[in-house]
C-alpha cells in the first residue's frame, strides 16, 4: 500500500529558452490518490505542465510542490522518489539487456533493498503482463511491449504519484483495456495518477477529474461527468468528447454517460419516462 | 530558416546571382594563392582588393570583418607577440629592458598572419554567401555522387537532433531516479543509460530514414529535376576557368621557383 | 490495383511467419482499412505492399504481389516510389534530412520523380494545404512538433501522387484535429477515384467514418475483409483483439439486456447508433 501525495501548483508561468511561453500562469492542487486526466491539443501545453511535476522543468515564476517539496529545491533523480514519469517513446530510456533488469534499474536508483526490488519488478511485470519475458531483450519485443516495459519500469519505482504521457498511443484494443485496469488499481491503491491524453474515451473511463488545456491555460478543471459535457470549451480547445457523451447528446439524453453501462442505464431511464 | 552548423547569412540579393561553382572557384584560387604567394603585402592586398570588396557586394563585409577579427586578430597577435620576441638573433626594433621585438620575427608572422587571414576569409566568404544544398546540387550536376551530398547535408541537419535526443533520454533517466549529477563515479555509471539508447536509437533511425529516402524515389534511375534553379552564364564559365589557369600557372611558377 | 496471391514472409533470423498465405484484391479508389491487433502483421503487409518487403527486408518471401500494374518483386524500389507511397509509423525519422526546409522537404520528392520546376511549387503547396500545414513552408522539418511532421511525412507522399497509397498508422501523434485532417485528405484523394489508399489504423470510428473496404488481420491472416459496418460489429473479430467503438459495445449492452431486438444489426459510428437507439422496439 503506497499513500498518494499531493501536488500543489502556485501560479506558475514557463517560458523556454527560445522565448516562447508555454505555460502561461496556471494554478491547480491534485488531492492524494486522485486521477487526473490533462487534455487538449497538441502545442496546448500539457507536457510542459506535467513536466514541472517531476522537476524536469522548473516554473519560470511560481513554484510547484509535491508532497511539502518545492520542485525547485530538489534534483529530478530525488524526485523520482515521489513522482513516477512514464515517457511516451520507450526507444528513448530502455538500455538493459533484460526486461527484468530494464524494470529494476529504477528501483535500484532509488535504493530499494534487494527483496524489495526483486518484489516490485516481480509486481510491476505481473502487472503489465509482461512477466513471461523477463529474461528477454527489451528490444526483442515489439514496439507496443516495449510502450508496456517502460511503464512497468515506471511502476516498480511504487511513487506516491504516476505520471502517463500518452500511454494508449499506438496500442491496440487488449493493451488499452490492460492500461485502464493498471489505472484503476492505482486509484483503489490510493496513489495519485496523471495522465496526457488525447484517447477521450480513456478518460472519460478511467479519470474521476479532467482538465482541459489550450495556449499554455487550464480552461476548465472538474469533475469528468460536467467537463466533459461542456462541448463549448471542448470545442474552444479542439477537443472531441467521447464517444458515448456525443452518442447521450444526439439522443437528448440529460445524464452524461461515461461508460456503455451507464449509457445504456441512462438511455433506458429516459425512455421510461 | 536557420540552418545548423552553416554561416550562411541569407542575404542573397538574386540581382547578380553567382554560380556555387564560381564561388567556390574563387575561394579556392584564394586558398591556393594564400599558400603560395612569396610577398606579404600581396595576401593584404588580395584580401582588400578582393574578398572585400565581394563581401560588401554580397552585403557581408561587416559580418565577414566582424567573424575575422574574432577568429583571425587574437592568432595574429599572438604570432606577432611570440615570433616578434623570441625569434633568434634577429634585429632588435623595439626594446622594452630585457625584451625586444625583432624585425624578422614580426616579418614572420605578418607573413603567416597574411596566410591565415586569407585561409579564414575566404572560406567565412563562401559559407556567408552559399547555401550549403545549393552547392551541393551544383556540385552534383558536375557529377558528385547524390549519396555524398546527402550525407553531407543530413549530418548539418542531424547532429543538433541527436543532441536533443540525447537530453530526452537524459530526463527519462532521471526521472527513473539516475543521479547524474556529483561524482565522477556516479557520471560515469550514469553513461551506459545514455549511451546504449542514443546508440540503438540511431541504428534505428537510420534503418527508417533509409525506408523515407526510397518511399521518396531517391535511388530512382533517370533524370533527376531540381526545385532551385542555379543560373549560370558563359561568363562564368570563362572566369572560372581563368582562375584555374590562373591557380595552375602560380603553383607551376611557385614550384619552379622552389626548384631552382 | 493491387493484387496479392498466397503471400508469406518471415523476416530473416526468425522463424514465424509474419503473413501467413494472404490473398487480396484492391480495385482502384478503395479506400482500405487495416485493423488489428499488435503485432497481427499489418505492418508488414504495408511493408510488402510497398515493396520494402524483399527489396529492403529481406526474409523469406513466397507468392506474388502486383500493384499499379508493377510485379513488386521484378520491381527496384526506386521505380515503384512514383506508383506506391508509403509512410510508416514513425513521423520523426520520415523527414529525409536531404533538404532545409518543410516546403523543400515535400518538393524533393518531385525532384527525384524528375517533375518539371515549374510544377514542383504549385504541387508542394497544393498539398501542404490539403494537411494543414500552409504557413510553415520555410520551416525547419526538424523544429516542427511531432503531429506537424506526421503531417509532413503524408505531404510529401501525397505531393508525389502515387497510385496507390500506403499509410501505416499515420496519426498516432495526431489530436483530434490534426486525425480529422489527415482521414479528410485521404478521403478527398479517394474521390477523384485515382487514388488507392491502404491504412492501418487503431482509430475504429474514423475508419468506420471513411474506409470503404475493411481487413481484419490476426495472426498473420486475413480473418475478416468487407463492409467496415460490418466487419468492425463482428463479435468474433472484437474478441480477437480488434476491439469495438464505445457506440458498438453500448449499442451490443443494450441487446443483451434485452432493450433492443436481437435481429437488428449493431452500429459502428455516431449516426448508425443514434438510428439504432430511436428506432422503436417492437415489444
Amino acid at each position: 500500500m503506497i499513500d498518494g501525495l499531493s501536488i500543489a501548483v502556485e501560479d506558475i508561468r514557463f517560458t523556454y529558452p527560445g522565448g516562447v511561453e508555454a505555460i502561461q500562469g496556471v494554478t491547480l492542487s491534485v488531492s492524494p490518490g486522485e486521477a487526473v486526466a490533462i487534455v487538449g491539443e497538441n502545442g496546448a501545453g500539457k507536457t510542459t505542465l506535467v513536466r514541472q511535476f517531476n522537476g524536469l522543468l522548473k516554473p519560470t515564476s511560481g513554484r510547484v510542490l509535491v508532497g511539502e517539496w518545492d520542485t525547485r529545491e530538489h534534483s529530478v533523480a530525488t524526485l523520482a522518489r515521489r513522482v513516477g514519469y512514464a515517457f511516451q517513446n520507450p526507444d528513448e530510456q530502455l538500455f538493459e539487456r533484460t526486461v527484468r533488469a530494464e524494470v529494476a534499474f529504477g528501483p535500484k536508483n532509488l535504493g530499494f533493498s534487494s527483496e524489495d526490488i526483486l518484489a516490485s519488478v516481480h509486481e510491476a511485470l505481473e502487472r503489465v503482463g509482461l512477466a513471461d519475458a523477463a529474461d528477454q531483450h527489451p528490444y526483442d519485443l515489439p514496439l507496443s511491449q516495449r510502450r508496456l516495459l517502460a511503464l512497468a519500469a515506471t511502476l516498480a519505482m511504487q511513487t506516491p504519484i504516476v505520471i502517463l504521457d500518452e500511454p494508449t498511443t499506438g496500442q491496440d484494443a487488449p493493451s488499452v483495456a490492460r492500461i485502464g485496469g493498471i489505472v484503476d488499481s492505482l486509484r483503489q491503491e490510493g496513489r495519485t495518477v496523471i495522465t496526457i491524453t488525447h484517447d477521450l474515451d480513456f478518460c472519460a473511463e478511467h479519470f474521476p477529474r479532467v482538465m482541459v488545456m489550450a495556449s499554455g491555460r487550464v480552461l476548465v478543471d472538474g469533475p469528468a461527468r460536467e467537463v466533459l459535457a461542456q462541448s463549448d470549451t471542448l470545442a474552444e480547445a479542439e477537443v472531441d468528447p467521447p464517444q458515448l457523451v456525443r452518442l447521450a447528446r444526439s439522443l437528448k439524453l440529460t445524464n452524461m454517460p461515461l461508460t456503455p453501462e451507464e449509457f445504456v442505464t441512462a438511455w433506458q431511464r429516459s425512455r421510461g419516462e | 530558416m536557420t540552418i545548423p552548423f552553416s554561416l550562411y547569412a541569407g542575404r542573397e540579393s538574386g540581382l547578380h546571382p553567382v554560380h556555387p561553382l564560381t564561388r567556390l572557384t574563387i575561394a579556392g584560387f584564394v586558398l591556393i594563392a594564400a599558400l603560395l604567394i612569396p610577398w606579404t603585402l600581396g595576401t593584404y592586398a588580395l584580401f582588400a582588393g578582393l574578398l572585400l570588396p565581394l563581401a560588401a557586394w554580397r552585403r557581408v563585409a561587416g559580418l565577414l570583418l566582424r567573424a575575422v577579427f574574432r577568429f583571425v586578430f587574437p592568432f595574429a597577435l599572438s604570432l606577432f607577440l611570440i615570433q616578434g620576441l623570441f625569434w633568434t638573433g634577429g634585429t632588435p626594433v623595439v626594446s622594452l629592458g630585457p625584451l625586444s621585438l625583432k624585425a624578422e620575427g614580426l616579418a614572420f608572422a605578418a607573413a603567416m598572419s597574411g596566410r591565415i587571414l586569407l585561409i579564414v576569409s575566404s572560406f567565412l566568404l563562401l559559407a556567408m554567401t552559399t547555401r550549403p544544398d545549393a552547392l551541393m546540387l551544383a556540385l552534383v550536376q558536375k557529377g558528385l555522387p547524390d549519396q555524398i551530398a546527402y550525407i553531407v547535408l543530413t549530418t548539418m541537419q542531424i547532429v543538433p537532433r541527436f543532441q536533443a535526443k540525447a537530453n530526452t533520454i537524459l530526463d527519462a533517466q532521471r526521472s527513473r531516479g539516475l543521479e547524474t549529477e556529483g561524482s565522477l563515479l556516479r557520471r560515469i555509471r550514469g553513461l551506459l543509460p545514455l549511451a546504449i539508447p542514443l546508440v540503438l536509437g540511431s541504428i534505428v533511425d537510420i534503418e527508417e530514414r533509409a525506408i523515407a529516402l526510397e518511399a521518396r524515389a531517391f535511388s530512382r534511375q533517370g533524370e533527376k529535376t531540381s526545385l532551385v534553379d542555379l543560373p549560370d552564364s558563359t561568363f562564368q564559365r570563362a572566369f572560372r576557368w581563368m582562375l584555374l589557369g590562373l591557380t595552375v600557372a602560380l603553383t607551376v611558377a611557385r614550384l619552379v621557383s622552389v626548384l631552382r | 490495383m493491387i493484387s496479392v496471391h498466397n503471400l508469406s514472409y518471415k523476416y530473416p533470423g526468425y522463424s514465424r511467419l509474419v503473413l501467413n498465405d494472404i490473398s487480396l484484391e484492391v480495385q482502384r479508389g478503395e479506400f482500405v482499412g487495416i485493423v488489428g491487433p499488435n503485432g497481427a502483421g499489418k505492418s508488414s503487409l504495408c511493408y510488402a505492399l510497398a515493396g520494402f518487403i524483399p527489396h529492403f527486408y529481406c526474409g523469406s518471401l513466397k507468392g506474388t504481389v502486383e500493384v499499379a500494374g508493377k510485379i513488386i518483386a521484378d520491381t527496384t524500389l526506386g521505380e515503384l516510389a512514383g506508383s506506391v507511397g508509403m509512410v510508416v509509423q514513425n513521423p520523426f525519422n520520415q523527414i529525409t534530412g536531404a533538404r532545409f526546409t518543410v516546403l523543400e522537404e515535400v518538393a524533393f520528392g518531385l525532384e527525384n520523380l524528375g517533375i518539371p520546376r515549374d510544377q514542383i511549387v504549385p504541387r508542394v503547396e497544393e498539398t501542404l494545404a490539403l494537411v494543414g500545414l500552409q504557413g510553415f513552408e520555410e520551416r525547419s522539418p526538424f523544429a516542427l512538433s511531432g503531429g506537424q511532421q506526421q503531417r509532413l511525412a503524408i505531404a510529401s507522399v501525397i505531393a508525389m501522387r502515387p497510385d496507390v497509397l500506403i499509410l501505416d498508422e499515420p496519426t498516432s501523434q495526431l489530436d483530434p484535429v490534426g486525425t480529422r485532417d489527415v482521414f479528410a485528405a485521404l478521403h478527398s484523394l479517394t474521390q477523384t477515384g485515382m487514388t488507392t489508399v491502404v491504412l492501418v489504423e487503431h482509430k475504429l470510428e474514423w475508419i468506420a467514418s471513411f474506409a470503404t473496404r475493411v481487413i481484419a488481420m490476426v495472426d498473420a491472416k486475413i480473418l475478416a475483409d468487407g463492409n467496415p459496418l460490418e466487419v468492425l460489429v463482428d463479435p468474433h473479430i472484437q474478441e480477437v483483439g480488434v476491439g469495438a467503438t464505445r457506440y458498438t459495445q453500448a449499442a451490443r449492452l443494450a441487446q443483451r439486456r434485452g432493450l433492443i431486438p436481437q435481429d437488428r444489426a449493431l452500429p459502428v459510428t455516431l449516426k448508425d447508433t443514434q438510428r439504432f437507439f430511436e428506432e422503436p422496439s417492437h415489444d
